[in-house]
Formats: C-alpha cells, sequence, structure tokens
C-alpha cells in the first residue's frame, strides 16, 4: 500500500485515507489518558491528606 | 460459523500464518483437552472457596470448626492463580501453536505429557494439604510460615511440570524455523514462545527458592531459613507470572480479534516489539510488591519502580494497536464519523465480546498497578483489600474474560462441534455476569482498602471500632458481587461441557488474523530469541544481583518456622 503510487488512481486515494484515519483511536487514547491522569492524582491527594 | 456477523475481508494482505496447515491432529487435540479439563476442575474449587471467603468476610457465614478461613484463601490463591492459568495456558498456547506451525513435533507431545503429569500429580498433592489444614500459609507461602513438607513438593512438581512444558515449546518452535529459513515465524508461535521464556525466568527464581530453600528448611535438615530472600525471590516469580498472563490474553487480542471483527492485525512489528519489551523489562520490577519490606534499599526500590513502568509502554502499545485495528475494521465497512466504528464491532459475538469486556476492564487493572507501583502512593493502599480489588480487575477480569473468550473457540476447535446461537447468546450473558460481578466485589474492596480494611483478615468488629464499622456495607456489597460471581461460574462450566461434549458437530476455526499490510512485517532478526534471552539475562542481573548476594551474604538473621494453625 505504502509503495503505491499516489497519484494513479484519485478514487482509491480517496478511500484509502478514510480507511487509514486514526482519528477515533486518537480520541479514544485521549479519553484514556484524562481518566488515569484523574484516578492517578485522586489516591495521591489521598495520600498527601493523610500525611 | 455463518451466524456471527464477519464483515467481509476488504483489504488483501498477507496470511501470517500462511505455512500453516488448517486442522489439527488428534494427539495435539488431546494434549490440550487435558490441560483444559485441569483447568476446568480448578475453575470449581477455586470459585468455590471465593464465595464462602466473601461470604466469611461480610459477617454472613461461619466457618466449621475443621477448615480455617486461610485454608480456603490458600485454596482459592493456588487454585485460580498458579493451577487455572497455567493449565489454561498450556492448553490454549499449544493448540495455537499445533495450528501455526502446522502441529506440534513428536518431542514436544512427549515433553507435553510428561509436564502434565507432574503438574496434575503437584496439583493433586498441593491440595490435598491445602485442604486437610496442613498448609495455611496461602499462594505466596512467604517463610517463615511453615506448611507440611510434601506441600512444597507439591508445588514443585508443578513447576517442573511447567519447564517440562517450556521445553515442548522450544522444540516446536525451533523445529519450525529449521524447516523454514528465512521466514518469520508466526506472530502467534511468537507470542507462545515469548510466555514460555517468561515461564523459564519465573520458574528458576522459584524452583531455587522451593527446592533449594524451603523443602530443606520443611523437612527439618536446616534449622532456619531467611525471610526476606523468600520474598524476593517469590516476587521476582511472582511479578513474572503477571506478565505471563498477560501476555497469554494479549495473544488473543492481538492474533485472534482482529480476524474475529473482520479486520487485520495492525501492525506484525508493534505486536513483537511490545512482546519483546515484556520479556526484557518484565522480570525485574518484583520490588512493587515490597515497596515496605525492610532490608531494601531505597535506590533499589527506586531502581525496581522504574523497571516496573517501563512495562506501562507495553501496556499503552496494546491499547492504540487495538483501537486502531477496531477503527481500521470499522473505516473498511464505510464508516466515516470519529467514532462511529465502536457501533459496527460484532458485539453480540461472544468471541468478541468477552475480549472487549476485558479490555475495558484492563483500563482500571492497568491504572490500579500504576497506583499500587507509585512509591509513595503504594502507602495508601499497601496490604489493604484494595490490593485483593485490583488483582480481580487484573487477573480475575481481565485475563479470565479473555480466557473465557478464548474458550469460545478453542473449545470447539478442539471438540470439532461449534457454537451454536443459544451458546453464544448464554456466553454473552455469561461475560455480563462475570464483568458485573466483578464490577461490584471489586468496586468494593477498591473503597474498603481505600477505608482502611486489611485484606487476608476473616471477619472481625476490632472490638467495636468505628473504623471497622464503615466496611460493613462494602462487605455487603463484596459478598453480593461474589454470589454472582458464582453464578457466573456456574454458567461458564455449563457452557464449556456444552462445547466439548454436547454442542452439534461443526468445524469452528482458531482465528488468526492476517497482517494490515505486509510491510509493516517484523525484520528476521526479531526471531532470535538469543538476543532477547541475553538482554532480560543483563536487565534481571541489574536488578537482582546486588539484593540477593546481601541476603546470601548471612547478615540477616534467619528464622525459625512458624507453624500455621
Ligand atoms: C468466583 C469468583 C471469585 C470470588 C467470589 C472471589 C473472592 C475473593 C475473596 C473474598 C478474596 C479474599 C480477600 C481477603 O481476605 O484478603 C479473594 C482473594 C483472592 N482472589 Fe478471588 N474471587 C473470585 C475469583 C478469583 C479469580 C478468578 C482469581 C484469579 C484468577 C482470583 C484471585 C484471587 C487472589 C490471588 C486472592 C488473594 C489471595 C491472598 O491474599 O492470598 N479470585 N477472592
Ligand atoms: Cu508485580
Amino acid at each position: 500500500m505504502k509503495n503505491a503510487p499516489r497519484d494513479t488512481n484519485k478514487n482509491r486515494n480517496h478511500t484509502d485515507s478514510a480507511e487509514t484515519s486514526l482519528k477515533g483511536t486518537f480520541t479514544s487514547v485521549l479519553i484514556i489518558a484524562v481518566f488515569m491522569l484523574i484516578s492517578w492524582f485522586s489516591v495521591f491527594i489521598l495520600f498527601l491528606e493523610r500525611n | 460459523m455463518a451466524h456471527i456477523n464477519e464483515a467481509p475481508i476488504l483489504h488483501k494482505g498477507v496470511a501470517v500464518n500462511d505455512a500453516a496447515a488448517s486442522g489439527i491432529t488428534s494427539r495435539d487435540i488431546r494434549l490440550s483437552a487435558a490441560n483444559l479439563s485441569i483447568a476446568f476442575i480448578a475453575i470449581m474449587v477455586g470459585g468455590i472457596a471465593g464465595l464462602l471467603q466473601g461470604l466469611v468476610r461480610s459477617g454472613f457465614l461461619e466457618l466449621p470448626s475443621w477448615i480455617s478461613y486461610y485454608a480456603l484463601l490458600t485454596a482459592h490463591g493456588v487454585m485460580f492463580i498458579l493451577v487455572l492459568t497455567s493449565f489454561f495456558s498450556i492448553g490454549y498456547l499449544y493448540a495455537g501453536t499445533s495450528r501455526v506451525l502446522g502441529g506440534l513435533a513428536d518431542k514436544t507431545i512427549a515433553f507435553g505429557w510428561a509436564g502434565f503429569a507432574l503438574m496434575s500429580v503437584g496439583t493433586v498433592m498441593a491440595a490435598f494439604f491445602i485442604l486437610t489444614g496442613n498448609a495455611n500459609v496461602l499462594y505466596t507461602f512467604y517463610t517463615p510460615m511453615q506448611a507440611h513438607p510434601w506441600f512444597y513438593v507439591g508445588l514443585a512438581l508443578i513447576v517442573v511440570g511447567i519447564l517440562l512444558n517450556c521445553v515442548g515449546m522450544f522444540i516446536t518452535y525451533q523445529s519450525w524455523r529449521k524447516r523454514n529459513p528465512g521466514k518469520l515465524t508466526p506472530l502467534f508461535a511468537f507470542f507462545a514462545n515469548a510466555v514460555f521464556v517468561l515461564w523459564v525466568f519465573a520458574s528458576l527464581f522459584i524452583a531455587v527458592f522451593v527446592v533449594g530453600m524451603v523443602i530443606p528448611w520443611a523437612f527439618g535438615w536446616v534449622p532456619t531459613i531467611d525471610p526476606m530472600m523468600g520474598r524476593t525471590l517469590f516476587w521476582a516469580f511472582g511479578h513474572t507470572l503477571v506478565n505471563i498472563w498477560m501476555l497469554t490474553a494479549i495473544s488473543a487480542w492481538y492474533v485472534s480479534m482482529p480476524k474475529i471483527i473482520g479486520g487485520k492485525v495492525f501492525s506484525d512489528s508493534l505486536a513483537r516489539v511490545a512482546v519483546v519489551i515484556l520479556v526484557v523489562a518484565n522480570v525485574p520490577g518484583g520490588f512493587h510488591h515490597q515497596i515496605l519490606d525492610p532490608g531494601l534499599s531505597v535506590e533499589l526500590k527506586f531502581l525496581h519502580v522504574i523497571q516496573t513502568f517501563m512495562i506501562i509502554f507495553p501496556s499503552l502499545m496494546t491499547a492504540f494497536a487495538m483501537l486502531a485495528t477496531m477503527e481500521r475494521a470499522g473505516r473498511a465497512k464505510g464508516v466515516r464519523s470519529l467514532l462511529g466504528w465502536w457501533k459496527t464491532l460484532p458485539w453480540s459475538d461472544a468471541r468478541f465480546f468477552a475480549l472487549i469486556v476485558a479490555m475495558f476492564a484492563f483500563i482500571p487493572a492497568g491504572l490500579g498497578g500504576i497506583i499500587n507501583a507509585s512509591n509513595q502512593i503504594n502507602q495508601v493502599v499497601h496490604n489493604s483489600i484494595w490490593v485483593t480489588g485490583h488483582l480481580h480487575l487484573t487477573v480475575g477480569t481481565t485475563v479470565m474474560l479473555t480466557f473465557f473468550g478464548i474458550s469460545y473457540w478453542l473449545i470447539p476447535y478442539l471438540s470439532g462441534r461449534r457454537m451454536t446461537q443459544t451458546i453464544n447468546r448464554l456466553a454473552v450473558i455469561q461475560t455480563i455476569v462475570w464483568a458485573g460481578g466483578m464490577l461490584l466485589m471489586s468496586g468494593a474492596m477498591h473503597i474498603n482498602g481505600l477505608l482502611g480494611s486489611p485484606r487476608r483478615t476473616a471477619n472481625t468488629t476490632y472490638n467495636g471500632s468505628s473504623a471497622a464499622a464503615d466496611w460493613a456495607m462494602y462487605e455487603t456489597l463484596m459478598a453480593m458481587g461474589g454470589v454472582i460471581l458464582v453464578i457466573g461460574m456456574a454458567l461458564l462450566l455449563y457452557i464449556w461441557a456444552q462445547l466439548a461434549f454436547f454442542a452439534p458437530k461443526g468445524d469452528a476455526d482458531f482465528p488468526i488474523g492476517e497482517d494490515y499490510s505486509p510491510s509493516d512485517a517484523s525484520p528476521l532478526f526479531m526471531d532470535r530469541w538469543s538476543i532477547w534471552v541475553a538482554l532480560a539475562t543483563v536487565s534481571i542481573a541489574i536488578a537482582y544481583v546486588i539484593p540477593l548476594i546481601d541476603f546470601a551474604s548471612g547478615t540477616n538473621p534467619g528464622s525459625p518456622p512458624f507453624l500455621m494453625p
């Protein structure tokens, strides 16, 4: 796929970029990251309070 | 499996396993099936013990005087953690390897059966001494608590049996490489080999400990034992074991899940790099179980914490690869919106559903691990029932649900039957019940842990202390979760029996994904295990040589045995 000349077939190129889009993956990964940060810091705050 | 909505495959990739013969010989089937049947029994024993524990801790049940809470807890830990996971992994990895490498070698079959025999005898011995109250030392068997000496012999047999299975796997793997020079091994076989390499590392630690130290001490040949040595060697083993399960579980995520959803393996090289990081960087890190142990220097603990956090990389790589696999599968079906591809996944296919729920459980599970391993925060949760909540999310939910999902194709594949609509629906329900039960039980455990409730303790009111009174509500929730889980267990065992003996004949396949793009294939040197084994040895040496020499030089006073009633 990488080696396919980009301009030979416009239609194919079009589907290719739609098919290989990973925007949703990026969004999902960010959601996970936010969740992780919130949880870690909540327990960290608990630690600070109990110290 | 026409009833399961498999999307047409749109990409033309290269079959990862194009050398594989389809079908599996009956001698390979017998070996895997034997291993799975012990897993079946282990679930039953472990599950019943778990339910009783939950009921005792919440005060709903008082045990008769002939059995102690600790006998149950030991049975629960040993059956689930050591027995179930080992037998299941071997049954699964051997079958899958047979599938992608075109059958197991003759010698592999011999080693496999010898290993199976030793492991089974060891399991029966260990179970006997646990259930007769002669081994109330919990699955960690920390010294100087002492069990009946033959209990340890049972454990040693299990470990030696596992090592024989390792040899068996290496024989088939290497003989395939010899027969196929210049070819990359199939991704599944690469995973399987990695699991068994880790098993060798893990087993060596525990074998030295059990055979070299505990058994002579338990039989009374040597009077004392250094507890720190035991804790350190145990966790070098125990922590590696955790990643053995994870690696086994994610082999199905990386290799089989793409095929099930009608997609492709996102990247062969990403998968292999994740595997290699797990093999090289994982064994050191055991000290995160010993953050509050005396006798280990702060610098060493810091080193282990760093090595522990290296495991976050492969975990995040896996999260990314799974999401990307699913997004691409959806986009290939024409989905355009940002997150619309989530909807096109085959949610009603139990094989996928169990896996995706397992993946979701891994988010809080992995996160809990980061919290546990953070040096300071560890003090908030150390030895509290939070930790038990955490491990029910990791191994109890993520790994178990993945194993259940695997079994929905593995058992029909071995028994020559097929999953009917009804069984599939039941399996979806099973997944919901199990995940729901775990969510309730483990959630309650997490909260109670933060409120200070200790793990490994039967019911007590601590002389009416008000802090302990706060735990009561969550203990009840925990027990309710336990009841739900046992229903889930019964469902699972019913499904397994159906798939093995009663479902209609069919030709279920062992799903093996194809590469998304051939250019993502790994370079050949990835298959040279000598490199990874050498690197792993170096990283283990960095972490363990100093403390072990320190203990062995004998500055710590040894301890005589404490017998556990
Ligand atoms: C049938 C469902 C299950 C129930 C009701 C259950 C319940 C429990 C309870 C109540 C405890 C005791 C906590 C304590 O006193 O410290 C416990 C501990 C534990 N469970 Fe489970 N559990 C179940 C399934 C599992 C599974 C599937 C696994 C692993 C594969 C597992 C692994 C463990 C481990 C390792 C411990 C800690 C043992 C120890 O501290 O020595 N459990 N479980
Ligand atoms: Cu660990």
